[in-house]
């Protein structure tokens, strides 16, 4: 028997995993106490939309690589969950370094080297699909390195700006 | 009627207009820019020509020669790119050939913002409070002090494109100047044009425009109101009409005051009459759009009138086949814009392969769109993927439609923002019908309480977890987790 805190938007559930599938893919959980039947077809590419029998409910869902969060028709929901015997200690994220989430053209840098900046503050403007995105501080900290020009393209995942 | 028509646009607009072309059996040539050759504007059409200049699209030179070349008798420019362009018109017109639109005089009218409000309030109709003139963005000093002659809260609007993009409010002094820049970059970018001008902002307001048909024989239609108000991140994202909380007497009203404002301008072809509502209720004119829209298809849906074809019938000198009377205005419909963003990471643009794209279907239900399974999503073009229209015989089966629609709707591969259009439509101000433009500030209710579905997600979670834990950590390719990060959890307000 496996048991989990999962929490979902603030809400608070107690999850009870027990036994394996059966030959039809249906495995016995408890949620809260309540006893229902779940179907989830095994998926590796996490990122594309999956299919699950809750019961009699059939959900279609996406769901996030690293399990924060769970995306449906009615939204995306933010997922917390602790499993009680093995707990684990996820990677920290946002190590200071700002890469470009998508290709584009930096419009405007709005920080210089040196600069001191707030988690959450715009650094800068990058241009993609007609839209002028602005990029925001991943952490608060000083900008280390600086070494993008307005006016230039930049790369998928392209390192843009340091934090430290 | 014309042999052969240029389609000089991309995307699902270029799409929509060779379906009108092959409606009507109307040759359709295509052009494109190197990189788009296997859209899906291209694969329908008859022919298709390279564009090669750098500005691409949006070289009306360019556009023109390719016009030349395959040797059409009309021009279909759709929205954006060159479709405003009063240089192009002109320069089609003394070419010989048709452009499907009001034309390059009227084009030349309109596009002056500033002087187009003066021109309708010099003959008793109501408009909105703009600048004396229009500004270029380094105006600082000049901004400043007319600005004050107009007073805050104001509207800074860039002089080129639609509502939502270059549109921004200036509350005081301090962010003038910012909110100009931002305003001017984005028309830049988009349209080449940088000019702003400055209008008294109306809050709370409502959005309604009036789309029009006229012909060169005088006759001149309107096809009902629509409302435009529900926006997020500053750019409309759900449209309905009729427009909800209006009176009869009302909607008559803003319908006359736009037949009055089209022939005022010598409207021909389509175009829009767009109103700013008070919270009273009184309307108020502020522009002309001289071309077709992009939610040209709500006001299809209740008129059954399909407005392009209108516009093709229109610039070959046929009479308008429908008099006012014979349009009839049925049941209700509701637009919904499908980007390729992500709500919950700032409205990031999220270009790429579309691995999966099921459409909904059932009666009344219409998609427009270039996008299919397989389909890239270029990074260099607008984000707009596919536009959802629904009717029913009344607003709320209508809404109850397009639930259903968006629950149908699934597009993977690229981030969308189906999910928030669930949400808003969830919300009591929409259902209500009472929003204004006030409900982009709204935050929306991303979690309903605790119920089967939250429980039915618990359970998915957690068995999703000790699937993954037990999958022992297996490699996942990069591509498949590229565009989620954890960052984005809430959605920005």
């Amino acid at each position: 028997m496996r048991r989990f805190f999962v929490t979902i938007n603030e809400n608070d559930f107690e999850v009870e995993i027990s036994g394996s599938p059966n030959i039809e893919g249906w495995i016995e959980v408890q949620v809260n106490g309540e006893p229902v039947r779940v179907r989830l077809p095994w998926s590796a590419t996490s990122a594309h939309s999956a299919w699950a029998m809750v019961g009699n409910r059939p959900h279609e869902i996406l769901i996030d690589h690293d399990l924060h969060w769970i995306q449906t028709t009615r939204g995306r929901h933010n997922v917390q969950i602790r499993d009680r015997d093995t707990p684990i200690s996820r990677p920290r994220s946002g190590d200071g370094r700002v890469k470009a989430p998508i290709p584009g053209l930096i419009a405007r840098i709005l920080v210089e080297a040196g600069q001191y900046v707030e988690v959450g503050q715009p650094i800068l403007v990058l241009e993609a699909m007609k839209m002028q995105n602005e990029i925001t501080a991943p952490r608060s900290g000083t900008i280390s390195m600086l070494n993008i020009q307005p006016g230039q393209s930049v790369k998928l995942h392209e390192l843009l700006i340091e934090i430290s | 009627m014309f042999k052969r028509v240029l389609i000089a646009n991309r995307g699902e607009i270029a799409v929509r207009m060779v379906r009108a072309c092959r409606d009507l059996g109307i040759a359709a040539i295509a052009v494109y820019e190197p990189g788009d050759e296997g859209a899906l504007h291209v694969r329908l059409a008859d022919e298709a020509y390279p564009i090669m200049a750098q500005l691409g699209y949006r070289d009306p030179d360019a556009m023109l020669a390719a016009a030349r070349t395959s040797k059409v008798d009309a021009v279909l420019p759709g929205y954006g790119l060159i479709s405003e362009h009063p240089g192009f018109a002109q320069a089609c017109e003394a070419a010989g050939i048709a452009v499907v639109g009001p034309g390059s005089t009227v084009l030349s009218r309109v596009r002056d913002k500033v002087g187009a409000i003066a021109h309708a309030r010099a003959v008793g109709i109501p408009t909105t409070q703009p600048s004396s003139r229009i500004f270029m963005p380094d105006e600082a000093q000049a901004l400043l002090s007319e600005a004050d002659s107009v007073g805050y809260p104001l509207v800074v609007k860039a002089c080129a494109g639609g509502r939502g993009r270059g549109t921004f409010v200036a509350r005081g002094p301090d962010d003038l100047l910012g909110v100009v820049r931002r305003s001017s970059a984005a028309a830049q970018s988009v349209y080449l044009d940088a000019q702003v001008y400055l209008e008294k902002a109306v809050l709370p307001s409502r959005y309604i425009e009036v789309p029009i048909l006229g012909d060169h024989h005088g006759n001149l239609i309107h096809l009902g109101e629509r409302d435009g108000s529900i926006q997020r991140n500053t750019r409309k994202v759900i449209e309905e009409t009729p427009a909800p909380n209006l009176s009869q007497a009302q909607r008559e009203a803003i319908w006359a005051t736009a037949i009055q404002v089209a022939r005022l301008f010598s409207c021909r072809s389509a175009c829009t009459i767009e109103f700013v509502l008070d919270d009273e209720g009184n309307h108020f004119f502020t522009e002309v759009k001289p071309r077709l829209q992009v939610e040209h298809p709500v006001n299809e849906m209740v008129t059954r009138i399909d407005v392009v074809r209108e516009q093709l019938r229109i610039a070959a000198g046929l009479p308008l086949g429908f008099a006012q009377e014979e349009v009839h205005l049925q049941g209700h419909a509701i637009f919904c814009r499908i980007n390729a963003e992500d709500p919950w990471r700032g409205y990031l643009p999220s270009p790429g392969h579309i691995t999966g794209f099921r459409i909904p279907g059932g009666p009344n239900v219409r998609v427009d769109t270039y996008a299919y399974a397989g389909a890239e999503i270029p990074v260099r073009y607008d984000s707009l993927l596919a536009k959802l229209v629904v009717w029913g015989p009344t607003r709320e089966e209508c809404i109850r439609r397009v639930h259903r629609a968006l629950q149908e709707f699934q597009i993977t591969g690229v981030q969308t923002n189906l999910a928030l259009l669930w949400l808003i439509l969830n919300d009591d101000a929409f259902i209500a019908g009472t929003y204004t433009t006030e409900f982009s500030r709204r935050r929306l209710l991303e979690m309903p309480p605790v119920s089967d579905y939250t429980t039915d997600l618990a359970a998915i979670v957690a068995l999703a977890y000790l699937q993954r834990t037990q999958a022992a950590h297996r490699a996942i390719p990069e591509a498949f987790t590229s565009g989620w990060h954890r960052d984005s959890r809430r959605l920005p307000q």
